[in-house]
């Protein structure tokens, strides 16, 4: 059994530590390219959203790498997402790949002992004592919350660094060798110090730097190619940026779920837009936008894919809060017909109207 | 007190309740007009450009009872059945509405969980306050107003032909002819009947339902998906025809998920959207009618030579 899943910002490195971990065989798809889109959007369905299709393509790289089992997430709506495992087993069975899907979805829709069974058919083909298993999924935790606190960091210090993509080329290099490592342990120690290596930045703390909050759809924001690396584009600005979800915040709020005391401050900000739970993220794009408008970032970029249910409805609020707040947000629709030029036309023109609402005071009356 | 209902989304399906409801609580109800070229444009004015035409529809029609009524029914509906959803747009249409288009009166948007009717009740309590602050009246009500609404049913089932078309799709799509230009009728000239989901038996929905790897988490998905399955299997129908919204989400599932169950079976998908031109689904319509007379008449569906090409990977 060689396991694949599909490609998500980080994740592909957090999952190489837990499987490195457990010694189980494992293919990483190929990064994100057009070439993975293409193939993508080839074989699916024309309406679907971009994700299924990016997602479709690195499976059927993998496969040509061998991987002959997918490893995928549910949920159960009200989004698209929670669909994906059934219409892609049966999209893929038509191509001919003979693929063996292991859908973790969530206990109160299959039941806690199915959850379990699921789980039991990648973790008995692992050699190791319980308590070595459970110390690798610790690590590949470890591993998802170093990357993602690396990427906040770097997309944070960009606007305040000296040496003009100082942050970008370390974050790159990092994951760079994150990749060849090859057991967990060190993994964890090589991100441990690029951690350090980010607090010798040389930082210019007397900038005062065009801050945005990037919200909007989970996997449109964290896939940087779903976005035309748009966080790294930022980078390149010199805009410093934020964003809260994360792979990681994922993690943490579906564990929290159970209990309600998930993203609390988050379903704060959102109370006066938003006060229920619609699917997908929509409540927490409201969430982020308010709360971006009290922490005094200068402005928000929502990002996401054509069609998507939940974020139309964000879409068709956040002008409000941009009204009365008077805080400026730019909605960007990616789907596989995206044209970087226009894409980078209007961020630059975003940019642009941020700086001078900041150097003219006028723009606050 | 003047309530506005307006016509659109599941206006179709759950009128009689909300009607009675407040009608009963002594409220005068004004329902905006039949869905026209006005209320479109009305809603593609209003409401945000990336949402469905049906959601447009809707906001048209609040718009046009803007300054006719007191108060706005956008009825917030969560969910019709148990661990079962609408679409996230219904539980944010209220937000949706509100936010876009200005100088509403009040509006009635508390949440609507139609699982059962204890929690349905607790809808009518907040929305009956507004018009009364008499409990027993507001129970009395929607007492009334259930048994009404169980009373009622929606659907088509035309026995008179000789052929039998499954429209399928959301009710909103199917019962708003204007949004879907008339269809019905359109048929009925080129003597097609016409059969709705209402005419399949739940039983049977869940049975075809249950063999999903996935259990579907729309009710509209699960309804429609039950219903093509059935259809197919048990030969009510010549054909189906999909009538789907543009860039609907549950759609583009659900379509895939029925093409995969019914395979070669007569099936068309018609897009409607706030730009569709007659003309072209006419020919549409006539096209698959003229495929499915000939399919009957003289096709023994034994391919002449080598393989047939199923019409999944063909041109519908």
């Amino acid at each position: 059994m060689k396991i694949t899943f599909p490609h998500m910002g980080n994740v592909y490195l957090a999952v190489k530590a837990l499987f490195d971990g457990l010694g189980i065989e494992y293919v990483i798809p190929p990064k994100n390219s057009k070439k993975t889109l293409e193939i993508g959007s080839l074989h699916s369905p024309e309406e679907i959203c971009l994700p299924y299709k990016i997602m479709i393509g690195n499976y059927v790289q993998a496969a040509e790498m061998g991987a002959d089992t997918v490893l995928l997430t549910g949920s159960c709506g009200p989004c698209r997402f929670g669909e994906y495992c059934e219409m892609q087993m049966n999209l893929l069975n038509k191509l001919g790949h003979d693929f063996k899907f292991i859908v973790i979805d969530a206990p109160g829709d299959i039941g806690v002992s199915e959850l379990f069974n699921r789980i039991a058919e990648i973790s008995t083909k692992s050699r190791m004592s319980k308590h070595k298993k459970l110390q690798c999924v610790k690590y590949a935790l470890d591993v998802i919350n170093l990357t993602d606190k690396l990427d906040a960091k770097a997309h944070w210090l960009a606007g305040y660094e000296r040496k003009r993509e100082e942050c970008k080329k370390l974050l790159h290099a990092s994951k760079r060798d994150a990749a060849r490592c090859s057991n967990p342990k060190e993994m964890i120690k090589l991100l441990k110090d690029y951690e350090k290596k980010f607090d010798n930045v040389e930082l210019d703390l007397d900038k005062d730097p065009v801050k945005i909050a990037i919200i909007g759809e989970i996997y449109t924001v964290i896939e940087p190619f779903s976005n035309l690396y748009i966080e790294d584009k930022l980078m390149s600005y010199g805009v410093s940026t934020r964003r809260e979800l994360t792979p990681s915040w994922w993690v943490k709020n579906m564990v929290m779920s159970p209990t309600r005391l998930n993203s609390l401050d988050l379903k704060r900000h959102s109370k006066e837009y938003l006060r229920l739970e619609i699917g997908g993220h929509a409540r927490e794009c409201i969430g982020e936008a308010v709360k971006a408008y009290e922490d005094g970032l200068d402005g928000a970029i929502q990002i996401f894919p054509m069609g998507c249910m939940p974020e139309i409805v964000s879409k068709a609020i956040l002008p409000r809060i941009s009204k009365d707040k008077n805080f400026p947000i730019m909605t960007l629709v990616v789907d596989e017909m995206t044209g970087e030029a226009g894409y980078v036309t209007r961020i630059e023109a975003f940019l642009d109207l941020l700086e001078r609402r900041k150097e003219h005071v006028l723009s606050g009356s | 007190m003047k309530i506005g209902i307006p016509k659109g989304l599941l206006y179709y399906k759950y009128h009689p309740f909300f009607m009675t409801f407040f009608t009963e609580l002594g409220a005068e109800t004004i329902v905006s007009e039949d869905t026209n070229k006005s209320i479109l444009d009305l809603g593609v004015k209003h409401c945000v450009d990336e949402a469905c035409m049906p959601v447009k529809v809707f906001h048209g029609h609040v718009a046009s009872l803007r300054d006719k009524c007191d108060a706005i029914l956008i009825p917030r509906i969560m969910q019709i059945r148990k661990r079962e959803y609408i679409c996230p747009k219904f539980c944010g249409l209220p937000e949706m509405v509100v936010y876009n288009i200005p100088d509403l009166p009040a509006v009635i948007s508390e949440p609507i969980y139609a699982t059962d009717d204890k929690r349905l009740y607790e809808w009518a309590k907040e929305a009956g306050r507004l018009v009364t602050r008499d409990r027993n009246t507001i129970r009395r009500a929607f007492e009334k107003a259930v048994s009404v609404q169980n009373e009622y049913d929606i659907g088509i089932n035309t026995l008179s032909y000789e052929m039998k078309v499954a429209l399928a799709g959301h009710p909103y799509n199917i019962y708003d002819s204007y949004s879907n230009m008339n269809i019905v009728r359109k048929l009925n000239a080129l003597g097609i009947g016409i059969i709705t989901e209402e005419f399949v038996d739940e039983e049977e929905v869940d049975s075809e339902v249950g063999k999903l790897f996935k259990r579907p988490f729309w009710t509209f998905a699960r309804n429609t998906y039950g219903f093509l399955a059935t259809a197919y299997e048990k030969k009510l129908c010549d054909g189906v025809i999909y009538i789907s919204s543009f860039a609907c989400g549950i759609d583009s599932v659900l379509i895939e998920l029925v093409k995969e169950r019914i395979g070669d079976f007569p099936f068309m998908v018609l897009k409607i959207d706030e730009h569709t031109g007659e003309a072209g689904v006419n020919t549409r319509i006539e096209a698959f009618v003229d495929m499915l007379e000939r399919r009957k008449t003289y096709e023994d569906n034994v391919p002449s030579y080598g393989q047939c090409v199923p019409c999944s990977q063909g041109s519908f």
